[in-house]
């Protein structure tokens, strides 16, 4: 297990060179020019030189990568083009905002995915089990969004039982933390918990037919321990590929979410980073985003290890 | 030289300046004041700022000059001005200290100036050729050119003064250091989220410190800033007009306030010679351009109904505003279809015009009403953000731009109009009776002088019709209706700000 750890750790340092790369490619590649934004409309052709010039953007993309890469290689991520921001403070301000709002969005799609799942696997055709298949695929078609402005509309403006826009950290009050966190963790978790609830409803339908399972009733084991102790932890296996891929789709989600709450998280950091074509930030921010998915598919490996021994490296 | 005014206006009421937008504040500051703003915070140092999110800085440093709320230009640290031909001197006021106790002396002016001048990003300081400290509390200005713009400029981020200890600060950006009622707390604020400001216990006019705190939340969703609205985390915010401002004006328990200022929408034909687009040398093609556009039309589908009708860049309420071209060009297609056929151009031509999202929806109605005279705009998408330096260039016959309605109507000379304009990529001379006002207009600081020889530049220009102004957009607040009855809530002209001095809450 530590091997795996070490193996997908030493991967992320190649991983990170190529993305750094390409992001530092791609952003050059554009047409918009942050010195454009910093010297404004009243600005002169040579206020616009002389910025492009102070900024390091008239000097080859190789120069400006290998001075990035040295100063990244001792920490330093840099300044904003815009202030006198860092790009590090920056990230770890709001690295811990997106953190807790994903990870509240995959407990919740994770709660209500495998509650949907196993309800409709255990009556398959019935009632429960179309209303669970209509809800899914609502779930997998609504934009997060919409759905967030929808509940922000009801449950913020309307009945005021949660803030419309902002985010308390959990350190300041546990319970304002919840209260903030929770539409957006609702708009973002919908779509993962219906993939999440088709994938354990379809695995759990197929772990259900086994022979173990029937010998297991017919052991005379009560149907909870059945399907929770046997049937679960195989219908597992499939889901936590699902999960994996889920937690990355919500952190892209959270760009979206998080604007509609104006949740000051990495996503409305990478929208006004991008729209202003803050470089630095851009690069860090890719950075931190590739180190989490990375992270977070470490994660999954070894419950993936956990749950199916076969899975576990040698 | 000229001498462009002489006299000293000294006799400007001090006493003005200083209960600008003030009730009765009591003496102990308390309560909170929160205000929503549209733009992220980007600098809080004046002399590198432009663009929106004035609001960040304005309870931090004050400027020389101010607005009153019935926008008059009058002293705020400054006692008085006297213009002799060139040389413009300052008269300081000389009981205030920045908040870290350095004394506010024509030394702190001219270091600040000084300053801003070598940044170069004001446009408002590059007529300043220099700036010296006749005594403690005196200051000269040496133009290099007439600028009766100066002191108006004054009011705004070229007159923000900051202590000169601050200035070597490279986090200056993030630690303001001014004169203003309050401090910028930066431990209690939070990047990118909220800015918070405390009161400062040593403000020369503590009577104008009436709140315990400020917050000024970055809440660039325009529906994220509505909901906060609706919902009581702010008191006031910031709109354009766009759906959610109409929004406001129909949601009960919210207040629209229109205020004067906002921008102009405008086309501007650039190739007024017809070196790329023939028919844009014929001035009845460009009369036809304003006689085609049906401007109640274009402010209900594009504007939400929230903005005028404009046929000058200067909306009412402005003194640059001439009532005369009130409805100069309103709504005529057949009057443009005639004119087109008397210019040779029956059959129509084409041009290509740079778009921008933002602008896209206006450039979509406007291609519609020139396509039902023959006309047919190209709308050609631009990268966002490079519009203004693309229309420095050639690479279009034509534009679209807004102009603030508070900008000095010398700025239509600086940037549309003269030779050497920057937004007349072309270099077309302008006729001789426009060059002769706009000359004029610099020869006089006197608002009344000056208003009529720009009313007669902005009635030449619409005869010209080579900037055809759309819609004039007025600045637009939501605000609480229990916040909109405060009677020290006053909403600065011109700027998409409030007077925080002396602005009192009770909650």
């Amino acid at each position: 297990m530590l091997r795996l750890v070490i193996q997908r750790l030493l991967a992320l340092i190649p991983l990170l060179f190529i993305v750094s790369v390409l992001t530092f490619s791609f952003t050059s590649l554009l047409p918009a020019d942050p010195a454009d934004l910093i010297v404004g409309e009243q600005g002169t052709p040579e206020q616009y030189a002389a910025v492009r010039e102070r900024l390091g953007l008239n000097q080859p993309i190789v120069t400006r990568y290998l001075r990035w890469v040295d100063r990244a290689a001792h920490g330093d991520l840099g300044t904003s083009f815009f202030n006198s921001v860092k790009v590090t403070d920056a990230l770890m301000q709001r690295l811990p905002i997106t953190a807790s709002l994903t990870a509240v969005s995959a407990l919740i799609a994770i709660i209500v995915g495998l509650a949907a799942g196993i309800l409709a696997a255990l009556r398959p055709r019935s009632l429960i089990d179309r209303f669970a298949t209509l809800g899914a695929t609502f779930g997998q078609a609504v934009p997060n969004f919409w759905f967030g402005l929808l509940l922000a509309a009801i449950f913020a403006v309307g009945l005021r039982w949660f803030p419309a826009t902002g985010f308390t950290p959990i350190t300041q009050s546990p319970w304002d933390w919840l209260r903030s966190v929770t539409l957006p963790a609702l708009a973002l978790g919908l779509a993962s918990s219906a993939a999440i609830a088709r994938q354990v409803r379809s695995s759990m339908v197929g772990v259900l037919q086994q022979d173990y399972i029937r010998a297991a009733r017919a052991q005379g084991l009560s149907r909870r321990r059945v399907v929770f102790k046997h049937a679960l932890k195989n219908a597992l296996v499939p889901v936590v590929a699902v999960l994996s891929f889920q937690i990355t789709v919500l952190l892209g989600g959270a760009l979206i979410v998080e604007q509609v709450f104006a949740i000051n998280g990495l996503g409305t950091l990478a929208i006004t980073a991008v729209r202003r074509q803050d470089i630095p930030m851009i690069q860090g921010l890719v950075l931190v985003m590739v180190g989490l998915v990375v992270i977070v598919q470490l994660a999954t490996d070894l419950i993936y290890g956990y749950l199916n021994p076969k899975a576990r490296p040698s | 030289m000229k001498q462009w005014l002489r006299g000293s206006i000294l006799s400007l009421a001090v006493t003005v300046g200083l209960n600008l937008g003030a009730a009765s504040a009591s003496a102990a500051p308390s309560g909170t004041f929160r205000f929503a703003e549209e733009v992220k915070l980007v600098t809080l140092d004046p002399y590198q700022h432009s663009g929106g999110g004035i609001s960040y800085m304005r309870p931090v440093y004050e400027t020389l000059f101010t607005r009153t709320p019935d926008d008059k230009v009058v002293p705020l640290l400054a006692t008085g001005y006297k213009i002799d031909g060139l040389k413009v001197t300052l008269t300081l006021r000389k009981d205030v200290k920045f908040s870290d106790g350095t004394p506010f002396n024509a030394e702190a002016v001219v270091a600040n100036l000084k300053r801003g001048i070598k940044l170069n990003v004001l446009a408002a300081l590059r007529p300043i050729g220099d700036v010296t400290a006749d005594d403690d509390y005196t200051v000269t200005i040496t133009l290099k050119q007439a600028d009766p713009s100066l002191i108006t400029d004054m009011t705004t981020e070229p007159g923000m003064m900051i202590s000169p200890k601050a200035l070597d600060n490279p986090g200056l950006d993030r630690n303001p250091v001014g004169t203003g009622p309050y401090l910028y707390d930066k431990a209690d604020s939070r990047e990118g989220e909220v800015r918070v400001y405390k009161p400062n216990p040593n403000y020369w006019a503590p009577d104008q410190v009436g709140l315990q705190r400020i917050e000024i939340w970055e809440l660039p969703d325009d529906t994220a800033r509505l909901n906060a609205l609706k919902t009581g985390q702010v008191d006031v915010g910031i709109w354009l007009a766009n759906p959610q401002a109409a929004i406001i004006g129909r949601t009960p328990g919210l207040k629209l306030v229109k205020n004067v200022g906002g921008y102009t929408y405008q086309v501007i034909i650039q190739d007024r010679a017809g070196t790329k687009v023939p028919a844009f040398a014929d001035k009845r093609v460009r009369q036809a351009m304003n006689y085609a556009i049906d401007r109640d039309a274009y402010n209900k589908a594009v504007d939400f109904g929230l903005s005028e009708p404009a046929y000058q860049p200067y909306p009412k309420g402005t003194w640059e505003h001439d009532p005369g071209l009130e409805g100069r060009y309103k709504y005529d297609p057949e009057k443009a279809k005639t004119l087109l056929k008397e210019a040779g151009y029956e059959k129509g031509f084409s041009f290509d015009m740079p778009s921008i999202p933002i602008f896209q929806p206006r450039l979509e109605a406007l291609a519609g009403f020139f396509r039902e005279v023959g006309i047919t705009m190209n709308i050609v998408p631009v990268e966002p953000g490079t519009l203004a330096r693309r229309s420095m260039t050639t690479d279009f016959p034509a534009t679209n731009l807004v102009i603030n309605s508070q900008a000095d109507p010398l700025y239509l000379g600086n940037w549309y109009v003269s030779q050497d304009a920057s937004f007349n990529t072309y270099k077309v001379k302008p006729s001789d009776e426009i060059a002769k006002l706009l000359q004029e207009g610099l020869q006089s600081a006197d608002p009344d002088v000056r208003a009529s020889i720009y009313k007669k530049l902005v009635d030449q220009l619409a005869d010209e019709s080579y900037l055809i102004a759309v819609t004039s957009t007025p600045l637009l607040f939501g605000v609480r209706e229990e916040v909109a009855s405060n009677p020290t809530l006053k909403y600065r002209p011109g700027e998409d700000t409030v007077y925080f001095r002396g602005l009192k809450m009770d909650n």
